[in-house]
């Protein structure tokens, strides 16, 4: 038989972990975007990509300059961020407090569980000239349009997040004695945070997303509007600079978050 | 059941989107499409097509309809649409500075002693005694962007009476008519059919007429791709021939009443085919009726009109100071006039 003339040898194993665990590598995300910004470049320039198709990368870093010189880029932002602010600060808490009662209290569960599932799918969009009719044509409508569209997102990442907490946990503090309202506080809040934060980025995007949506009624100045009288007039260095500011915000909403968590999440590591 | 492996797959949906690629270009030799809203004010093509003009010029012409004009010039730019009329506006004005579109005849104007558009009030301004444009100062006026020809009147108006007013940008047409249905904008102005029913309802009342503060203002205008324009000039003047066709016959039916109640029957069944469709006849008649306003004969453009709108675009920094009309327009098609 083969395997009596095999000798035993000792089998070198080679270590097979490893791998499957994102690292840190700092420069490669900034590496994609001047590669794409000077792909762009180069072509506008030499002319394969027609100036139909998409603008001058230096030209919209010009009209970006522009922006700034003439305190436009301040009239601009400082409306939107209110806008941003207001609505969602409404949105995200009465979300996180309802998301917290449909996780402790059955009843709640059951009544408002199937409601947000029926308002979540509706384009926040579509009901926009009802918004104008109940809210008035002012800030109030682009308040409660951004309002609306964060409050289902949180609803449901909240419930999410307070239903995953470890029941363990619980059931530990119950045996320890601790009162339903401690046990609210100490175990449930905390075990749910990491949830909730996540979902708050989902909703935070959206509230940003919904920004160009609630200025397109009646608003002269935003971020919004200046994107949306670019597009009307195919101005594409305009239209391209407001993307870009919306794009720094949601990077700027999502490092915030990022920072948040390493503050209340500490207890994680 | 046809089954497909990976690699099959991907060549099916390479082959699929080069052939939907491809599609537009193959068509353009053997058809040409004209874009148009379902509006009266874009009836020439309606009468065009319908009395088989078009067809007479040989030209196999594909009807597409927009809702909205600015979709509709960004379509010509792409090549997908051949001809269109539309209002002069800023964003058309960009796109023929990028060198995408021209502007090679004229449509609708405003004429003295013919009702054209009109500007309305809303019933809470009317009220509170905004009974003519001089009332204007200080009142919000309704545009649908920055830049559009609402822009441009509500400018007009204002700098004619020497007075101050905001615009407050809606986007939609049926976003303003509810804000000033429900009085948080004080002021607009529109075309006739629109502005009789509404003002009819009494929730709005007309206050004035636009051809008061620009006579002869040149509204829309025939638009092509510069593609269009400059090397397929053979079916751009067939095109606009049978366009003007189209445009004399509503004028002599509509306006000078050359036929008659019969002509105006005639016309108005017409296009009913086309505008307000889900109405029945009886209560699209009138709309229709209303809705009159002279295409220019002959697509000739009143070229001191566009000018007048191209210079008030720049004032307003809305688009670059250095497009000149050239750039714009091409004039070698059609007969131009300034009045």
């Amino acid at each position: 038989m083969s395997e009596a003339t095999l000798p035993s040898q000792p089998i070198e194993v080679r270590f097979r972990g490893g791998g499957f665990a994102p690292k840190a590598r700092r420069w490669v995300g900034l590496f994609v975007f001047v590669l794409l910004i000077g792909i762009t470049e180069i072509g506008t320039r030499q002319g394969w990509i027609s100036s139909l198709t998409l603008p001058k990368p230096s030209d919209v870093l010009a009209t970006f300059g522009e922006l700034w010189e003439s305190g436009l880029l301040f009239k601009h932002l400082i409306p939107s961020l209110s806008r941003l602010a207001v609505g969602a600060t409404l949105g995200a808490s009465i979300g996180i407090v309802v998301g917290i009662m449909i996780g402790l209290f059955s009843y709640v569960r059951a009544g408002m569980v199937p409601l947000v599932a029926a308002i979540f799918p509706i384009p926040k969009i579509a009901l926009l000239p009802l918004f104008v009719i109940w809210f008035g044509i002012d800030e109030a409508s682009k308040y409660a349009l951004i309002a609306f569209g964060t409050f289902t997102p949180t609803v449901v990442a909240t419930y999410g997040a307070v239903d995953n907490v470890d029941r363990s946990l619980i059931r530990m503090g119950q045996s320890f004695g601790l009162s339903w309202l401690s046990i609210v506080r100490k175990i449930v809040l905390p075990g749910a945070m990491p949830g909730i934060l996540s979902g708050l980025r989902i909703s935070l995007a959206i509230a940003i997303i919904l920004l160009v949506a609630a200025e397109m009624l009646g608003a002269e100045y935003g971020i919004g509007a200046y994107i949306l009288e670019a597009g009307s007039l195919y101005d594409l260095e305009r239209l391209f600079a407001g993307v870009v500011i919306l794009s720094l915000l949601g990077v700027i909403l999502s490092t915030v978050i990022g920072f948040i968590e390493r503050r209340i999440l500490g207890w994680r590591a | 059941m046809v089954t497909f492996n990976r690699r099959q797959t991907m060549g099916l949906i390479g082959a699929a989107a080069a052939t939907s690629l491809a599609a537009p270009a193959i068509a353009q030799n053997k058809k040409i499409v004209v874009g148009a809203l379902r509006f009266t004010s874009h009836s020439a093509s309606f009468v065009a097509a319908e009395r088989a003009y078009f067809q007479e010029a040989g030209l196999d012409v594909e009807l597409r309809f927009f809702q909205a004009a600015q979709p509709m010039a960004v379509a010509i730019a792409s090549g997908d649409v051949d001809y269109a009329v539309t209002a002069i506006s800023g964003g058309l004005i960009s796109l023929a500075d990028k060198g995408a579109i021209k502007v090679i005849g004229g449509a609708v104007s405003e004429e003295p002693g013919i009702e054209g558009q009109k500007i309305l009030a809303s019933d809470a301004a009317f009220q509170a005694g905004l009974t003519s444009p001089a009332g204007l100062d200080g009142k919000k006026f309704g545009i649908s962007t920055a830049g559009s020809s609402f822009h441009y009147m509500g400018s007009k108006v204002a700098e004619a009476e020497g007075i101050n007013m905001s615009f407050t940008p809606l986007q939609k047409v049926g976003a303003i008519i509810g804000a000033l249905k429900s009085g948080q904008i004080d002021a607009w102005s529109i075309v006739p059919h629109i502005a009789k029913p509404l003002a009819g309802s009494g929730a709005v009342h007309i206050i004035g007429n636009v051809s008061d503060y620009l006579p002869n203002y040149q509204v829309t205008t025939v638009f092509t791709s510069a593609t269009n324009a400059n090397d397929e000039r053979q079916q751009t003047s067939d095109f606009l021939k049978a366009f003007s066709m189209g445009a004399s016959d509503y004028n002599s039916a509509m306006i000078d009443k050359s036929g008659g109640e019969d002509g105006v029957n005639e016309m108005v069944d017409l296009i009913h085919k086309y505008v307000y469709t889900d109405l029945e006849r009886a209560k699209a008649a009138p709309s229709i009726i209303n809705g009159t306003m002279r295409i220019n004969e002959g697509a000739r453009m009143n070229i001191a009109s566009v000018q007048n709108q191209l210079s008030w675009f720049q004032s307003e920094g809305l688009i670059d100071g250095d497009i000149t009309l050239d750039t714009f327009v091409d004039t070698s098609y059609v007969e131009t006039f300034e009045a």
